[in-house]
């Protein structure tokens, strides 16, 4: 019990770190502002088919996914400066620091998009706003497999000194052009050949696009198996970011450096 | 001019042993294009060969990065102590701006390699006088970003993490309220008041005027040539003046 609250101590300050960090704030808010308020707007002049509709539950999943993704600079920094050398020395054991990240990382993505997801229904009309608050806790655990991308960047990028940023610059430039967040499948299916576009649907951002699409603002009814689907996409990197991280730990409780 | 080289190369080289951003920018680049631009490019129908325009836009994008990105690298180098020591240097507070410029030409130049010989093989049917005039283009709009870079770097020595933060923010708008990624015509009135103040709207319609796009979808070029030498002039100019007079006894963090 007593580990249980250090490890909501430790992910309470990691989570009021990452909103407490104004430029991140000012890119993050501009871009997704942006997106939402002037590029939809803009293309949906250039289109014949509506999207604006189409482009603004997306942009609820782009802010996820940054913000996600922030996880892996807060672990970095951590890393870098020694800070970790502080946590490992808590009366907290290494997987309880390891979920303390996750957590923190997931509960900060999720807390950010929920904010934009609120802007989204003021600009666009929602189908079903309850579905919105459902769709939360999967977008939860989506965050912390995010998160757990980022983690396992961090972990290999710790001794490569600002990498970091460049690894998560290309993660995150291919993991939303290989999604259904900018364009509709059908024409991905005309474009990319059959194997990437399962690796397209498969792609938790797409499935996390098209549930906020189909769920929040069409306000068709939940299919459980959807959820199901998102969850056994998001988990597994969970897993992956978790042992990752927990791996470099364990190198830097055993050598004393990376 | 050696200390000038000696100085230029002294700051590239952590940037290519190894060139990990340039080599990661190129990638993001044909990623971009190749998937992104090319499907996009599928559902505009306002215009015809979207993903031609939407190259011309990420080559823009990318010059508009590094000229700020130049902006910021000298309020870091003066919060990190390392002004200082460029001061002290036996040369001339012209030359050292002379150093700073030329380095972030050079900078450009590497960046911008592949992203731009890419643009015109895809574009194509090119000049050598309209190449020649886009590269031109691009630099003068690149030193007059990062002369605004420049120029606000005053906040940063009150607040760096403050510059950092209305920098970044800034940039992003200045990028969505202007015509990098969709012609003038289509943006709703009240945002097109807006893009008609961004330097980028006159340098992308410029650069891709000089490329060979349909004159009626860009603003008038005489405008654009104007304003782009302009803003490079000015903010060049202030920028000389900021770390000729400015920046003498800037605290180190």
């Amino acid at each position: 019990m007593r580990e249980v609250r250090i490890i909501l101590a430790i992910a309470r300050h990691d989570f009021s770190y990452f909103f407490r960090t104004k430029w991140l704030m000012a890119i993050l808010l501009s871009l997704s502002l942006s997106d939402m308020l002037v590029v939809a707007l803009v293309y949906k002049r250039m289109m014949t088919f509506d999207y604006f509709s189409y482009f603004v539950p997306a942009v609820v999943v782009m802010g996820l996914f940054a913000a996600s993704m922030d996880t892996g600079r807060r672990i970095w920094l951590a890393l870098r400066e020694g800070v970790i050398q502080y946590e490992l020395s808590l009366p907290v054991s290494t997987q309880g620091l390891v979920i303390a990240y996750l957590l923190a990382g997931g509960a900060a993505a999720l807390v950010y998009a929920s904010s934009l997801m609120a802007i989204a229904l003021i600009v666009l009309p929602a189908g079903a706003i309850w579905s919105a608050l459902l769709l939360l806790p999967f977008l939860f655990v989506l965050a912390m497999g995010l998160a757990g991308i980022a983690a396992t960047l961090a972990g290999v990028a710790s001794t490569h000194g600002e990498f970091f940023f460049a690894f998560q610059n290309i993660v995150q430039v291919t993991m939303l052009t290989l999604s259904t967040v900018y364009y509709p499948i059908d024409v991905v299916q005309k474009f990319l050949p059959p194997p990437l576009v399962t690796v397209v649907a498969a792609n938790p951002l797409s499935l996390a696009a098209k549930a906020l699409r189909q769920y929040t603002f069409a306000g068709t009814p939940i299919e459980p198996d959807f959820l199901a689907r998102i969850l056994l996409a998001s988990v597994p990197f969970a897993i992956v970011g978790a042992l990752a991280y927990f791996g470099a730990l364990r190198k830097l409780q055993i050598k004393g450096k990376l | 001019m050696s200390n000038i080289l000696r100085l230029i190369w002294f700051d590239l080289k952590p940037e290519l042993k190894p060139p990990v951003w340039i080599i990661m920018e190129w990638s993001v680049f044909l990623v971009q294009v190749g998937v992104y631009g090319a499907m996009i490019s599928q559902l505009v129908t306002g215009i015809g060969n979207y993903s031609q325009f939407f190259a011309v836009g990420l080559v823009i994008m990318i010059t508009f990065d590094l000229g700020s990105h130049i902006g910021r690298h000298f309020v870091e180098h003066a919060h990190e102590g390392r002004l200082p020591y460029l001061l002290s240097l036996p040369i001339s507070r012209s030359k050292l701006f002379l150093t700073i410029a030329l380095q972030g030409g050079t900078e450009l130049a590497l960046m911008l390699a592949v992203p731009l010989t890419v643009t015109l093989l895809i574009i194509g049917n090119l000049t050598w006088v309209s190449v020649v005039a886009c590269v031109l283009a691009l630099f003068l709009l690149g030193f007059g970003v990062a002369g605004l870079m420049l120029a606000l770097s005053f906040i940063a020595f009150k607040s760096s993490d403050l510059y950092t933060a209305i920098v970044t923010g800034l940039s992003t708008i200045i990028i969505r309220f202007s015509t990098v990624l969709y012609p003038f015509i289509f943006l709703p009135p009240q945002y097109a008041t807006a893009a008609a103040f961004s330097p980028l709207t006159y340098g992308s319609d410029l650069i891709r005027f000089f490329l060979g796009f349909d004159p009626s979808i860009l603003l008038n070029p005489y405008y654009a040539v104007s304003v782009v030498a302009a803003l490079a002039v000015s903010t060049l100019g202030l920028g000389l003046f900021l770390v000729q007079r400015l920046v003498e006894g800037v605290k180190s963090a």
